[in-house]
């Protein structure tokens, strides 16, 4: 027994470079050789998806890209997911898409691309990037007001006069959904804050930010929300196409794991010690 | 005095209750100040507030690496980072296209010429109706002007009519191909990949070292942590709430083992857990997802949306009353930092 104790405590006071190695190798290995997991839809990512299932046929979705690259592989699933369940249904939808954030404009062109290449799409018909502005919440106080005093041309700087799908759009009041994919601030918060009470909101965001989020989705102020990578992957499972999140899952799976794992190790070896240290 | 604090303090306190006071008045003039002017003044100070922040990002890099500070050379590298991008932004464009108006009768030097610097695959068949009105424009663009007019040259050598069309200014930084979104493809990107990325390691080191359960508290944390943990993947729907009952029995027998001295009494109880868990699951027939209490995705649900929620509530309301009492203190004038007071 002594040498068992002696094995944890050895364990429990292991390098942390082992630990980074460990951890390293949890995630590395299923990305490499991807196992498929069963994917279970939350109620607040199957909210989401009632939500923007639920809105009336040839509705105006505007779609805020409030994230950049570091928080890419948690939000891009989600806005690309929103984009498919918009499309898929083929009921007339338009997708407007706006960035609180500079790399947003990124993200949004590459996500545009993406859905581009899965669907027949006209620019200014079926969607307008409409791009980036800076001020944060004052962009969303702006664009609730007059949405054609905070943009005058789009990200190709095409007048906004000249977008035939832009016509009878004047403030976020004209849109029949919004959802803001948010890595922070401003995000999702902003917009519960400052968007307009009457259109139906919703959000992605990472995980961290869940927390703060939550109060809003319990009020009816947020139509659910897509959690981290979890709620990515169960959106993907809602909208039918596996992608990043979903192959994302095994990872995280595995790596969770194994930081409960050490946590486990870590505290037996604390009790190990205290009960020595107690002893003497 | 008067100039450098009364006017400055009586400012923002007339500004301060004007747009707070304005929620209040049911009129037309002063609910466009509010919706309108004071969100564009925003816009505009925030703009300005962009120019004090880079200057003084210079300042304190450059400071550092003049007075050779540790770990001067980061400082150096965001300085050079800095002017970079500010170059690229500002004065260099980045971006500069070539436009093909007419094309000589054998095209097929011209066409070996623009896929040999491009590394596009081009053919006949793309300059077909090329002409002043339609020009063909190449889909590569170079990052000099001096780049692409080397190169309009070397077309003229093969007697091919084309110019040099800049891309807009505004709309440089997102073209495809251009130096600036080069940059944020192949540094910004990974770099700030990495950055987030990183979190995984420190989480768990993290963890391994500070989740120890010391007390109540803790072990609460600690607890609560491992469920969400495990709930929130897909790995927490394969186990089976049956599994977490049989664990919860023992770990009330660990628990009680330590407030209760009788043996007995715990080994009562492991018994009478582990038998009624079982039976229990013989009847109900062993599903996975039942009872749900103690199924791991909807238990990490129910921690989410119950105790965390209250939880941020709380905080959320402490903050607002405190950004309350913060904002009554300057339009009052009592909230003097801006002006340089403690």
């Amino acid at each position: 027994m002594e040498k068992l104790e002696n094995i944890i405590l050895k364990l429990g006071s292991i390098d942390r470079r082992i630990i980074f190695l460990i951890i390293g190798l949890a995630v590395l290995i299923p990305l490499l050789r991807p196992v498929d997991l069963p994917i279970r839809p939350g109620p607040s990512s199957q909210q989401v998806y009632d939500a923007i299932d639920s809105i009336p046929d040839n509705s105006k979705v505007l779609i805020s890209f409030d994230y950049g690259p570091s928080t890419r592989p948690e939000i891009h699933p989600m806005t690309l997911g929103v984009m498919r369940q918009l499309l898929d249904q083929n009921r007339g939808h338009k997708i407007y898409v706006t960035c609180l954030w500079p790399d947003g404009l990124y993200m949004a062109k590459d996500a545009l691309k993406t859905i581009n290449k899965e669907y027949t799409l006209e620019k200014y018909e079926d969607y307008v990037l409409l791009g980036f502005r800076p001020g944060y919440e004052a962009v969303i106080k702006g664009l609730e007001n007059n949405l054609r005093a905070v943009y005058t041309v789009d990200a190709d700087l095409t007048s906004i006069d000249d977008i035939p799908m832009m016509e009878g759009i004047n403030s976020l009041e004209d849109f029949d959904f919004i959802f803001s994919g948010s890595a922070g601030y401003p995000g999702s918060l902003e917009w519960v804050l400052y968007g307009p009470t009457t259109v139906p909101l919703s959000s992605g965001t990472t995980s961290i930010q869940v927390n703060e989020v939550l109060p809003y989705v319990q009020s009816g102020q947020l139509k659910g929300i897509l959690a981290g990578m979890p709620g990515a992957a169960e959106y993907e499972a809602l909208v039918g196409k596996k992608g990043i999140a979903t192959s994302g899952m095994a990872a995280q799976s595995y790596g969770h794991i194994v930081i409960i794992l050490f946590i486990i190790l870590g505290n037996l070896a604390y009790f190990i010690k205290e009960r020595r240290e107690r002893k003497y | 005095m008067f100039l450098r604090r009364t006017i400055p303090i009586f400012i923002v306190g007339f500004f301060g209750a004007f747009t707070l006071f304005g929620w209040f008045i049911e009129n037309e003039s002063i609910k466009a100040f509010i919706n309108d002017d004071a969100t564009q003044w925003y816009d505009i100070i925030a703009s300005f507030a962009i120019f004090l922040g880079a200057l003084n990002l210079l300042k304190l890099q450059s400071l550092k690496v003049l007075k050779r500070q540790s770990g001067w050379q980061y400082s150096l590298i965001a300085i050079l980072s800095f002017l970079y991008v500010f170059v690229i932004g500002f004065f260099m464009r980045g971006a500069f296209f070539v436009e093909i108006s007419s094309i000589p009768s054998n095209p097929d030097p011209m066409i070996n010429l623009v896929n040999e610097t491009t590394a596009l695959e081009l053919n006949s068949s793309y300059f077909v109706d090329v002409n002043n009105e339609n020009p063909f424009r190449i889909e590569v663009p170079f990052y000099t002007d001096s780049s692409a007019d080397d190169f309009v040259a070397q077309l003229a050598s093969l007697g091919v009519n084309s110019a040099v069309v800049p891309t807009p200014w505004g709309a440089h930084i997102q073209t495809s191909g251009g130096l600036f979104k080069w940059m944020f493809d192949n540094i910004f990107t990974p770099l700030s990949a990495t950055m987030f990325a990183l979190l995984a390691f420190f989480v768990a080191s993290a963890s391994y070292r500070a989740f120890k359960a010391r007390n109540f508290e803790a072990t609460l944390l600690l607890l609560a942590g491992i469920i969400i943990m495990i709930g929130r993947v897909p790995v927490g729907s394969l186990i089976s709430s049956w599994f977490v009952m049989y664990l919860t029995v023992l770990g009330v027998g660990v628990v009680l083992s330590g407030l209760v001295r009788d043996r007995r009494i715990i080994f009562g109880w492991v018994l009478f857990g582990l038998l009624f868990v079982t039976i229990l699951g013989m009847q109900m027939g062993w599903p996975i997802d039942k009872p749900t209490m103690f199924f791991l995705p909807a238990l990490q649900e129910w921690i989410y949306m119950v105790p965390n929620v209250a939880g941020a509530r709380a905080i959320m309301i402490g903050i607002g009353l405190g950004i309350i009492i913060t904002s009554l203190r300057y339009i009052f004038g009592l909230e003097k930092s801006y002006i340089g007071d403690q």
